[in-house]
């Protein structure tokens, strides 16, 4: 099976403090640390343990600035064959540009696969879209949500979704397909620093975004970017460590859960 | 006619609650509400819309992006194009809202939480709920657009009199996907829905090594461990111990978040928890505004502390 399999450099602004600049137009990341998007970390895993079980080989695409090489590296280091890298000059957040810029590569420069896998969707602009729209443009059948991939044949996948309160959807899908992939489906390989290093010796092919047309214009812009709305908020505990957790138990002591 | 097309869920008979937030949100637009169902025999206020379309098509099938994208061709061929298509933003609605967008070329919000009636802009969060962007409909539509679930339920209100109802019949069903079965979670843990304290550990507690710690502090204070996504998809703890949607969702006394930094799909498993205590590190983290108590500081710290005070 030969798998594509998409990944993201994206900031780490899990425990980051945002500052909207230039009255609404930006945001400040320029403190902020990068790393891969934590789906396609799991996306990865998933199509080179399938490529391990039934031969073939996975390609790593990932579309942003030069310094996504990095996580390209990282999926060489994980398994994949190599990485191609889409070069873009100014960050695509409207996923329906990101998909037909996709479609167009893949066309213009003939690459063909068993499979396309996505993650479920990035950390930073939370659209869970671009699988979806992939598929559509490239007139395949799609699945978003795979959380267990039972079996992987010539001519098709059969696959677990991830419904809500612990159901699952169990599907078949004819190849080639998209599949986007859900966290937790695996327990992605630990990468060393050492494994990034060598990969650096595995050839990474660079193309530039403005080759594959001029229909990559965004569907949707953000007018302005603002703080969400404050509710009603916590009552902070404050002071030393010790008169905080007393007061904690003090609030469990009060609620009838704690002697 | 100005309308909004919205693609309602049901799920082994049911028709989900958060379609009462997809009906909610075009309510608030002000437009008259066109509803997709598949024909079934669920209970559904009917009121809540102008029009009801029934696809005689089981609920899986309905389900299906390929199936889903004939149906709302065929709506639009008889009714013409609506204003915007609206979809709950869960597993099956996002799936089948970029699928649909992406067949029919056109734009797409996804996760829309807020809408400004006045200015006619969506709201849609960024960066873990820490900023939202601000979006106008510019240029050629519908928008296509799914809703987080709990925003706009309460603009679904009982229109005056009752809906038109249609039925189609004979949509093509796609061959490339195909619904096989449901598969139920294994059942064999203990269920948190039940406790009435819960201590839940997030992705704060850092790594796998800190969970019997924390184990042992839930042993102390007589609560149950659970935990949010990240520490469910690191195996940390097992599947069942999940709270969140596509977990369970909790009611406890009292809920103990350590680590814990509120991801939308979390905050909808616990934010009706009678009294919720929220402990993380970063004051910015989205759960102090869903806590009635916060402490912002090192969770492993309180751990140590709260250990030495019960041990005595």
């Amino acid at each position: 099976m030969n798998i594509l399999v998409f990944t993201k450099r994206v900031p780490a602004t899990q425990e980051e403090e945002l500052r909207i600049i230039e009255e609404g137009q930006g945001i400040d990341l320029s403190k902020v640390p990068f790393k891969v998007n934590d789906w396609d970390n799991y996306a990865v895993e998933e199509a080179v343990q399938i490529a391990e079980k039934t031969g073939g080989s996975v390609t790593a695409i990932s579309i942003g600035d030069a310094e996504s090489d990095e996580v390209l590296r990282r999926a060489i280091a994980m398994g994949t064959k190599d990485g191609f890298l889409i070069e873009t000059e100014k960050v695509l957040h409207d996923p329906n540009a990101r998909a037909t810029l996709v479609s167009e590569f893949l066309k213009k420069e003939g690459i063909s696969y068993d499979a396309i896998f996505t993650g479920v969707q990035s950390e930073d602009d939370q659209f869970a879209a671009m699988g979806g729209i992939l598929s559509a443009k490239l007139g395949l059948p799609y699945s978003s949500m795979v959380i267990g991939i039972d079996s992987f044949e010539k001519d098709h996948v059969i696959a677990r979704r991830e419904l809500e309160g612990g159901l699952q959807e169990r599907i078949k899908m004819t190849l080639p397909c998209v599949l986007s992939i859900q966290s937790g489906i695996n327990e992605p390989r630990y990468v060393s620093i050492m494994g990034i290093r060598k990969a650096s010796k595995v050839e990474r092919k660079f193309f530039k975004a403005k080759a594959y047309g001029d229909n990559i214009s965004s569907t949707i812009e953000v007018v302005k970017w603002v703080y969400p709305p404050k509710k009603g908020g916590a009552t902070m505990l404050s002071g030393e460590l010790e008169g905080i957790c007393k007061d904690l138990l003090g609030i469990l002591k009060e609620k009838g859960v704690f002697q | 006619m100005s309308y909004a097309l919205v693609v309602a869920e049901v799920r082994r008979g049911v028709f989900e609650e958060r379609n009462l937030d997809a009906i909610g949100l075009p309510t608030l637009m002000g437009k008259d509400v066109s509803l997709l169902v598949p024909d079934g025999t669920y209970a559904i206020n009917e009121k809540l819309v102008n029009t009801i379309i029934k696809i005689k098509l089981e609920e899986a099938i309905f389900l299906n992006p390929l199936n889903i994208v004939s149906v709302i061709k065929t709506v639009m061929d008889s009714s013409g194009k609506p204003d915007v298509i609206v979809f709950t933003h869960s597993s099956s609605g996002a799936e089948l809202a970029s699928y649909a967008a992406g067949c029919l070329n056109l734009p797409l919000i996804t996760d829309v939480n807020g809408f400004d009636k006045e200015k006619e802009v969506f709201y849609k969060s960024y960066y873990s709920d820490k900023i939202f962007g601000e979006f106008k409909q510019t240029g050629e539509g519908p928008f296509v657009i799914t809703v987080r679930s709990g925003s706009f339920k309460e603009y679904a209100v009982e229109k005056a009199s009752s809906p038109v109802d249609k039925i189609i019949e004979g949509i093509p069903v796609a061959e490339g996907r195909s619904f096989i079965e449901y598969v139920e979670e294994d059942k064999t843990d203990i269920d948190i829905t039940k406790a009435e304290f819960l201590l839940s550990v997030g992705r704060g507690i850092g790594n796998k090594d800190e969970i019997p710690s924390y184990e042992e502090l839930a042993g102390l204070l007589k609560a149950t461990l659970s935990g949010s996504r990240p520490v469910i998809d690191k195996m940390w703890l097992p599947k069942a111990r999940q709270v969140g949607t596509s977990g369970k969702t909790v009611k406890p006394k009292v809920y103990l978040a350590m680590g814990i930094s509120g991801a939308f799909q979390h905050i909808a498993g616990m934010k009706d928890s009678d009294c919720i205590i929220a402990v993380n590190k970063d004051a910015e983290a989205p759960i102090f505004q869903y806590a009635h108590y916060g402490i912002i500081g090192d969770i492993h710290k309180v751990r140590d502390k709260l250990r030495d005070i019960v041990k005595g």
